[in-house]
């Protein structure tokens, strides 16, 4: 056998899979530098994003929110109890991200990664300022609502923050609190179910993730894309269209214009998902 | 209206540091901004395990200690902040199969403590002589509820601020925007706005905190100038 003549010219012929699986960021270039992305999207542009709310029956509130193939369902539980001594006439609200072995091969079973500490941690920054947590007082200094809002993802494919912020807000709209009164002679109370009060959000959030892959800056990047981003711009309006926060974080720097085009690009998101939410 | 501590809204706080002040790690550092300290020590490039090992460039980790209680998701956040700012400033391809160990710990926070944290990394890896690409210089401001914009809040202002923001520059970028703190040609390395504010707010911390930067940023040359020089005089004698 000849194998220096057939090695010099013989054809490498791949299925486009082959090509994807072993050349994953040769695969994504190719598209990008044609101004296109592998699933076809052109960079600007969201994937299919669908709201459901009261998905969970057992949970005071819950919503369950797609984008893409990326799922993630959040259930609210309003639990009683004290409030902190430094603030005896506010409630709580607990957030939970939880990226288990279940939604993606990338995340380990056992106590929760980096990642998702990351982002329950700054999903409970953001979501401080838009529920007023005095309504959640039934007895000032003595009894308060503590909600532990779930958020838990079913199928991971990219994107996790904008997700998980729309299923926070979903949940928090249909969450419906019973009446509660504290009985002070035996310091119990008690609830009344068929009294539901719904909780008014100070703000709606709508979240808009922007990826730098390359120089290309993408919109809600899926998990391949997130595997060569180094960098991505997290932007989050309210609904008076002000912000509410901007989350630079990453090795590559950005420039200032570029971040204003993520403000322009988010502007738009958000007037999109106000009409699914 | 005139600011608890009597400075003025574009004036950042004294700022102070001590360089090497650990004798045990590689390099250190104490950065302080007013009543705010943060110190910073640097193991690298060492012994990594074989699970985290990367064939081409060294791992980076980073773990913040708060200054008091036990260790939460808060610093997970600060920990994510700080390792994604100096992923690319830290030449680690220079050091593969090792890792760069960045231990924070808070000393006292009294505001801008992530700007702090970041300020204190820079320092420490300079005086750890991990070949660095840029230094990285960061600063923060706030937007009061009266429309004022203060930088480098401290933790009384942030808490009734409308708005706080955290930005981080590349030294040589801060070098091109000139004293004028042009805002066009700069890109940031990092940034976190948070709170509830327009375009126009974001515009006007984005200048003032470029500005504060590069008085950070010439802040930390003298000083480390100034250790290099004086362990050149010992070592001629």
């Amino acid at each position: 056998m000849d194998m220096d003549d057939t090695s010099e010219q013989q054809q490498v012929a791949f299925a486009m899979h082959t090509f994807e699986r072993i050349h994953h960021t040769e695969f994504q270039r190719r598209f990008l530098s044609q101004n296109t992305r592998h699933d076809g999207r052109a960079f600007s542009q969201f994937r299919a994003t669908h709201v459901t709310k009261g998905t969970v029956s057992t949970a005071q509130g819950s919503s369950t929110v797609r984008i893409g193939n990326t799922t993630v369902v959040c259930g609210i539980k309003a639990e009683v109890s004290e409030p902190d001594v430094k603030t005896p006439n506010e409630g709580y609200l607990v957030t939970n991200v939880e990226l288990s072995p279940m939604c993606s091969a990338r995340f380990r079973p056992g106590a929760p990664s980096d990642e998702a500490q990351v982002a329950s941690e700054h999903i409970h920054r953001l979501f401080g300022k838009a529920v007023d947590l005095a309504t959640l007082c039934i007895e000032s200094g003595q009894a308060v609502w503590s909600l532990s809002a779930d958020i838990v993802c079913l199928k991971y494919d990219g994107n996790i923050l904008d997700t998980a912020i729309l299923a926070l807000v979903a949940a928090l709209e249909d969450l419906r609190l019973p009446e509660a009164q504290l009985d002070s002679a035996t310091g119990v109370v008690s609830a009344d179910r068929t009294i539901a009060r719904q909780l008014t959000l100070r703000k709606r959030l709508f979240p808009a993730t922007f990826a730098l892959v390359d120089t290309y800056l993408v919109a809600d990047a899926d998990d391949a894309e997130e595997q060569l981003a180094t960098t991505s711009v997290l932007v989050v309006l309210d609904d008076s269209g002000r912000l509410a926060n901007i989350w630079k974080r990453g090795a590559c720097p950005v420039s200032n214009e570029t971040i204003h085009q993520c403000i322009e690009s988010a502007v738009e998101r958000a007037e999109t998902i106000s009409k699914t939410l | 209206m005139p600011r608890p501590d009597r400075r003025e809204n574009d004036q950042i706080r004294a700022l102070h540091s001590i360089l090497g002040l650990l004798n045990r790690v590689d390099g250190s550092a104490q950065f302080s901004a007013g009543s705010t300290s943060v110190y910073c020590g640097v193991y690298g490039p060492v012994d990594v395990k074989v699970y985290d090992e990367k064939l081409d460039r060294a791992v980076i980790e980073v773990k913040f200690r708060p200054a008091a209680g036990v260790s939460g998701t808060k610093d997970r956040w600060v920990e994510s902040a700080v390792r994604g700012t100096f992923e690319r400033e830290i030449l680690a391809q220079m050091h593969p199969r090792t890792l760069i160990q960045i231990n924070i710990q808070a000393r006292e926070d009294d505001g801008s403590a992530d700007a702090a944290a970041i300020n204190a990394t820079t320092m420490a890896l300079v005086d750890a002589g991990v070949p660095l690409r840029d230094m990285v210089a960061a600063a923060s401001c706030a937007v009061l509820a009266d429309g004022a914009a203060v930088v480098d809040p401290t933790l009384e202002e942030a808490a009734a601020a409308q708005s706080v923001h955290t930005f981080a520059f590349a030294g040589s970028d801060i070098g091109r925007a000139g004293s004028g703190g042009a805002s066009g040609s700069t890109s940031p390395v990092y940034v976190d706005s948070r709170g509830d504010f327009s375009v126009a707010d974001y515009d006007r911390c984005y200048d003032l905190c470029l500005r504060s930067a590069q008085r950070v940023l010439a802040f930390m040359r003298t000083a480390i100038e100034g250790k290099i020089a004086k362990e050149s005089q010992i070592s001629v004698v």
